[in-house]
């Protein structure tokens, strides 16, 4: 009997140990004087360094600010349920961003000067993934990463290959160095989602995949109307040249990964790699001496409709809910500074997204520059599929079995699948 | 005669030694070869077979070191397997100053010292309440309640906590800590249940008699006695805390308030690894836990005994 009563006490002494825990965080975080601070979810840990400099910068300029990057990317959908999100954020503009745009997450940013600055057609690429209410623009765009196929300068020039401009080039040239004995260009399935590079290449040359993805249906109800429109139909001609492009590879592709490919082909192990800039810095590390450039892949026999692939690598959103839109409309406007876009876009192997920007200096990627002056670029097709396909696990098969059919109709069920669960 | 005889006889009998010393004499080099000090024999076999076995610890513990210590060209270059020829110890200042070291250290800190004194409090707390009261129905619910928490996968919670820890302020080290402790009580007062079964309820009676209350009785007879159990649970819930990363992510708000797994993130882009910065820093967030398993060792060893037995 007694010793139930007493129990009873210690629970409410442990209850009352408890709401003091409760209690106390409650008291941080008070301060705020003349003092706006606002808060960056930034997702690239490479370039956290450089933003910390950045953010330096600003706030010399505008000391009633102050910035905290947080590059914790799995504090955004958190921050959210919060109703905490971050005042800023950088995402690769992509399917799953515009997901949260969509869903008026973030605030529209058409009427700030920045928005007229920058290249009509970075724009166009990001509204084309559906703006809110039709007309808001929910992102600027801050960062290109145009890829195409990185090639070792030294290997060509030894070979007398000129850099291929037509589809049949580009054969010849890998048929030149599979006489030579050396492997054309270097494959990595063992990383599926490298396959999205040459996929990517040989779709965004034979398809219109901005005008394909805008007819494929996204609802139930698109399904019913819209049922025509099909991987089968439209893709048959770039899985096939996918094929051709994988014939080109070593033997051992199957069983290399990113790193073992970037090993190779930087030690002269290929002349050819399909990899976007990102891999650029990872190649001159392990080797400085490599002389690189890149292309884009010419996808037919007429070398003016040769485009560049594109990655929209860091766009800058501004929460919607957050109490300081001025803070950081400020903010971003410092970023989308012209000095500021064309210095980060340098550093790291990307291209500017603003009217008439500077050309970059970067011998490795100088060779996709006139398609982006000239504005011949489309979004990598990974870019259009949900995370509800497994996109990368189909393009591992397909480069083993060779089986094309199978993998189309794959793709078209995966699609009508989610499309259909979505109202 | 007779009785001398069998006086020695006697003290052969009793002592051997005492009357062979020259028979044993032959043997005993052959013996002390086989068996060691201690009077076991080794197993070769055996001991051969564990030497191996360590390299799993011991590969992984060499990469991490040498890797600490590369520039970042030679970790990108070779097989890995080389040592560092010039040893780049600035690769730990250089991790130190981009995780905010001393920071995220505290924060991680805080949050196992909490989450390890909280394990060992509440869960011996609920699982003596349990035992001594299990001829109540309520009891043995609550018994059934508990460990069902173990069946829920934390996924599945993880977004309603968000939102509960977010409206009562504890988005934080120590929202994290708290939750670590409640998440830990379905698992650890189960330990303390099995062991608590096996303290005869007399030792109880004979406080009771000297007029020990209740939390008495508790603090000053049952505590003591777990405590082989409880370093079973500190251990569990030290390396649980220190190593957690989830929870962290999710919960805490503040990026500067941030853990040592978390801030980790910085050195693994999609594309990029810096490795050499990486593994110095790993390093660093590892030592702790070293440092805690070469002083508790001896109650590791024998807690992985106790927690297997029930």
């Amino acid at each position: 009997m007694s010793a139930s009563a007493i129990s009873r006490r210690s629970i409410l002494a442990a209850a009352g140990i408890a709401a003091a825990a409760l209690a106390l965080p409650a008291c941080s975080n008070a301060k705020a004087g003349a003092v706006t601070t606002i808060r960056l979810q930034q997702g690239k840990p490479e370039v956290v360094d450089y933003f910390n400099g950045l953010i330096k910068d600003f706030e010399a300029k505008n000391p009633d600010i102050r910035v905290v990057q947080d590059f914790n990317g799995g504090n955004w959908v958190p921050g959210l349920i919060r109703d905490n999100p971050a005042d800023v954020v950088t995402n690769a503009y992509s399917v799953t961003t515009a997901d949260f745009a969509k869903k008026g997450i973030f605030a529209n940013l058409a009427d700030l000067p920045a928005a007229s600055m920058a290249d009509p057609k970075a724009l166009e690429l990001i509204n084309s993934f559906g703006q809110y209410n039709g007309s808001e623009l929910s992102a600027l765009p801050f960062s290109l990463a145009a890829a195409g196929v990185i090639y070792n300068v030294d290997l060509f020039a030894q070979h007398n290959v000129k850099v291929p401009t037509t589809w049949s080039e580009f054969l010849a040239a890998c048929q030149t160095f599979t006489a030579a004995g050396i492997t054309p260009i270097y494959g990595t399935f063992k990383d599926s989602w490298t396959l999205g590079q040459p996929y990517g290449y040989v779709s965004g040359g034979t398809v219109d995949l901005a005008d394909f993805f805008s007819r494929m249906p996204t609802t139930a109800a698109d399904l019913k109307n819209n049922p025509d429109v099909s991987f089968t139909k439209d893709f048959k001609v770039a899985t096939e040249k996918f094929l051709q492009v994988l014939g080109f590879m070593q033997k051992d592709a199957g069983s290399r990964a990113y790193t073992d490919g970037n090993a190779a082909f930087a030690k002269g192990g290929s002349a050819m790699y399909m990899q976007g800039p990102w891999a650029l810095s990872e190649l001159t590390t392990i080797n400085p001496a490599i002389q690189l450039g890149t292309f884009p892949l010419p996808m037919s026999e007429d070398p003016s409709v040769t485009q560049a692939q594109v990655t929209l690598d860091m766009t800058f959103s501004i929460a919607r809910s957050t109490p300081r839109m001025d803070a950081a409309k400020r903010f971003v406007s410092y970023l989308m500074e012209p000095a500021v876009v064309n210095a980060y876009n340098n550093k790291f192997s990307a291209f500017s997204p603003l009217k008439n920007a500077e050309k970059t200096t970067n011998e490795q990627v100088a060779g996709l520059q006139p398609f982006i002056t000239d504005g011949k670029y489309y979004l990598n097709v990974t870019n259009y599929f949900p995370p509800a396909i497994t996109l990368n696990n189909y393009f591992q098969t397909l480069a083993l079995n060779k089986n094309t059919d199978a993998f189309l109709t794959t793709l078209d069920d995966s699609w009508h699948r989610v499309a259909a669960r979505n109202a | 005669m007779t009785p001398t005889m069998t006086t020695a006889s006697k003290v052969t009998a009793l002592r051997p030694e005492l009357h062979g010393p020259a028979k044993l004499d032959a043997p005993r080099p052959v013996r002390t070869r086989r068996i060691n000090r201690e009077g076991y024999k080794i197993n070769w076999w055996m001991t051969s077979l564990l030497l191996v076995a360590s390299l799993t610890i011991l590969v992984p513990l060499y990469f991490t070191i040498s890797m600490a210590l590369k520039s970042p060209e030679q970790a990108a270059s070779g097989t890995g397997f080389a040592w560092p020829t010039d040893p780049h110890w600035e690769n730990f200042a250089q991790a130190f100053e981009l995780t905010n070291y001393p920071a995220a250290f505290m924060s991680t800190a805080f949050i196992t010292v909490i989450s390890v004194l909280g394990a060992l409090a509440a869960s011996s707390m609920v699982a003596y309440a349990i035992v001594r009261n299990w001829d109540k129905k309520f009891f043995r619910l609550s018994y059934i309640y508990f460990l069902s928490a173990m069946f829920v996968p934390f996924p599945v919670v993880i977004l309603p906590l968000i939102k509960q820890t977010a409206m009562f302020g504890l988005d934080n080290p120590l929202g994290v800590a708290f939750i670590h402790i409640v998440g830990g009580i379905s698992f650890n007062s189960l330990l303390f249940i099995a062991f608590l079964r096996s303290i005869p309820v007399e030792l109880e009676e004979a406080a009771r008699l000297d007029g020990a209350s209740t939390w008495q009785t508790f603090r000053k007879v049952i505590f003591p006695l777990l405590a082989p159990m409880s370093a079973t649970v500190g251990i569990f819930a030290f390396l649980g805390s220190w190593n957690d990363f989830l929870l962290p992510q999710m919960l805490i708000a503040d990026p500067a308030l941030q853990t040592l797994p978390v801030v980790q993130q910085l050195f693994q882009g999609q594309f990029n690894t810096n490795y050499s910065l990486a593994f110095a820093s790993y390093l660093m967030a590892l030592a702790p836990t070293l440092l805690v398993y070469l002083f508790a060792q001896r109650w590791i060893m024998s807690g992985v005994m106790r927690g297997a037995v029930k």
